[in-house]
């Protein structure tokens, strides 16, 4: 054996080692996904078909019965209303942080993680002295001479208790890709003649979706599944998908239908990501260029 | 002869070994409520599971007096789930050693996940008749009342559950329990609304009553905790509320201008349960046993404000307290006891179709 091929065996060797040192890095938290997540997913999936017998009745039980298609298509609406408050709120406030003085930023990063710090459930009973018709924001109203408005146990209740608690989801990932747009680009769009509005919207707002899509994918996500908020804030025009998983669990003990309507979540979030993700291709490839 | 005499002894010897073993059961045959042997659970450990907050311990305060005499090491636990009993029975792994359940899972899982009670290792001769099945017995008791505000329905009061769901009559937003499970008597009472008899209900007259709760509108508030129910008469937000006694005396005592409408008020329990599988089952009954004695039962009340589920207890309370307790001679003649029958047949369908319900379907 020459010193040449030597070499290059040990060449390839070390390769191999290379290409396998990320997946030992990541093996940690590898070990406690599959551990807490990916164990209890695949006995729910199982579940799902084979209790209380093999086959598909949780299935043809959940689609059989209306109230559970209400209530998913409900979810998917009130994740998505969330998903734009949101947004709207988001936007300009990571602008701030990303332009703003070291003091002001840090100032405006806390009131981000302070309200991120204290638990769902506190924030939700908040809310819940804040909405009710006897509470604050309806005072202030009849105070001010208005006719009180009923927010609590109503859709539009719900969707501001969860906006402001999934707020910080979106604003984090928007900061750090806002914190990366060079600001000269849009002073060279402005320089060229280009109206602030037109420099926005063709120079600056493609940089920034990335961070929009981040955001957005992992606020919906989370709001999908979101239990504690709408029991508490909402009424029955409210209920979404994980209340009826807890009374299919809990209550009658039919893990199997629980596990079914876990499913038909899961793969209807699937299948939604799987069309938005061609449309944010184009558009990293549009802010690309 | 000698095998005469042989014979003689033998049955000398079966007649005293039947009067040592009779008098051995006649001394297991009657536990006394409230009664423990010193030091009987020794080096043992009992886990009590119930639905925390002041109630777990006032009910851990009255067994504080079993676990002193009996050596036992009492652990708590909580809140109670019926999937987490089935978790633990399917696993054979059982941690819970009594359980504090609502009024129906005992029915509906018995033998199954709650175990079949030996009634000789538990003196229920203080229950009040009726509370006790096979697989539970009481664990305290309380009412679902109609509260009421005073300001609003002045001379004019709701009297009874018909008013309830008389919207005509009676405008007015309701306040609901939607905690959880459905409660069967008052879907009987919104059945008799609809001019049906309750004691005549079958299956098919289950939609007709929950239609009935659905057609109090789009305003009725389903309250998710008791907490929630008593701010709901405390702020005011609600006309009318179906609420728990304990609650609706906490409520009044803080303020609240409402008041109860005792007739046909809805008798519910909660109850005291073994799971099948528990390591000594002997040392669960013993704490039920235990629990259910007259001082025990006294330390509940006095802690908690529910009703004791000894006949003979006495507690010492408040007169606000005593108003909501619901043992008294009137306070049992005006009682309305729900069909528990009927609801565990129908356990399943109610609980379906009282979920869609409360989910807008």
């Amino acid at each position: 054996m020459s010193a040449g091929a030597a070499r290059a065996e040990e060449d390839t060797g070390s390769a191999s080692r290379r290409s396998l040192r990320p997946l030992a890095l990541a093996l940690p938290a590898l070990v406690l996904l599959v551990a807490v997540i990916g164990i209890p997913l695949a006995t729910i999936v199982l579940r799902s078909f084979n209790d209380p017998e093999w086959g598909f009745q949780n299935y043809v039980w959940f689609f059989g019965t209306p109230v559970n298609l209400v209530v998913l298509q409900r979810t998917f609406t009130m994740a998505a209303w969330v998903t734009v408050v949101c947004v709207i709120c988001a936007y300009p406030y990571a602008y701030a942080m990303s332009v703003a003085g070291p003091k002001i930023r840090l100032l405006l990063t806390l009131c981000v993680l302070i309200p991120f710090w204290v638990s769902g459930v506190v924030r939700t009973l908040a809310w819940m002295i804040l909405l009710q018709d006897s509470g604050i924001i309806n005072m202030v109203l009849r105070a001010g001479g208005f006719e009180g408005i009923r927010l609590i146990r109503t859709q539009t209740g719900v969707i501001i208790g969860m906006a402001q608690i999934l707020l910080p989801f979106m604003i984090l990932p928007l900061y750090s890709v806002m914190k990366g747009i060079d600001l000269r680009l849009v002073q060279a769009a402005r320089s060229l003649g280009a109206a602030p509005p037109r420099a926005f919207f063709s120079v600056y707002l493609p940089l920034s979706l990335p961070g929009v899509y981040a955001g957005a994918i992992i606020v919906f996500i989370l709001a999908l599944g979101f239990y504690i908020t709408p029991a508490l804030l909402g009424g029955p025009r409210s209920t979404m998908l994980s209340t009826l998983v807890q009374n299919q669990v809990l209550s009658l003990l039919q893990w199997g239908r629980g596990g079914a309507m876990g499913v038909v979540l899961l793969v209807a979030t699937f299948l939604l990501l799987a069309l938005a993700g061609p449309l944010m291709r184009q558009r990293y490839k549009l802010a690309a260029r | 002869m000698n095998q005469r005499l042989r014979s003689m002894i033998t049955t000398t010897a079966a007649v005293a070994l039947l009067g040592l073993g009779a008098a051995t059961a006649v001394a297991q045959d009657a536990p006394v409520a409230g009664e423990v042997a010193e030091g009987s659970l020794k080096g043992k450990t009992l886990t009590f599971a119930s639905f925390g907050g002041i109630f777990q311990d006032g009910q851990l305060a009255a067994l504080q007096d079993f676990v002193q005499k009996s050596g036992v090491t009492l652990l708590s636990d909580g809140p109670t789930e019926i999937a987490k009993v089935q978790a633990q029975v399917e696993s054979g792994n059982v941690t819970w050693d009594v359980v504090d359940t609502a009024d129906f899972p005992p029915y509906v899982h018995c033998g199954t996940l709650f175990q079949k009670l030996d009634f000789s290792k538990i003196d229920t001769s203080k229950i009040p008749e009726g509370q006790t099945s096979e697989c539970s017995v009481p664990a305290m008791n309380y009412g679902v009342v109609l509260m009421y505000n005073t300001e609003k329905y002045k001379d004019n009061p709701p009297q009874t559950w018909l008013d309830f769901f008389d919207t005509e009559k009676f405008p007015g937003v309701r306040g609901i329990d939607g905690s959880g499970d459905f409660t069967g008597g008052l879907l009987e009472q919104a059945f008799r609304a609809t001019g049906g008899d309750p004691k005549a209900m079958t299956a098919d007259d289950i939609d007709t009553a929950i239609d009935k709760v659905r057609q109090l509108g789009p305003d009725t508030i389903f309250w998710k905790t008791g907490a929630e129910s008593q701010q709901l008469i405390e702020s005011g937000e609600a006309d009318m509320a179906m609420m728990w006694t304990g609650r609706a005396m906490t409520a009044v005592k803080n303020g609240a201008q409402y008041t109860p409408a005792w007739q046909d008020w809805l008798v519910v329990m909660d109850q005291l349960t073994i799971p099948v599988g528990v390591k000594d089952p002997d040392a669960s009954h013993a704490l039920i046993n235990a629990y259910l004695g007259k001082e025990a039962q006294e330390i509940l009340t006095e802690k908690t404000s529910y009703t004791p589920i000894n006949t003979e207890a006495k507690p010492e309370v408040e007169p606000a307290v005593a108003a909501f307790l619901t043992n008294t001679p009137e306070r049992q003649a005006q009682g309305y006891q729900q069909n528990i029958k009927f609801w565990v047949d129908n356990f399943d369908t109610t609980q379906e179709k009282w979920s869609a319900m409360m989910a807008g379907g």
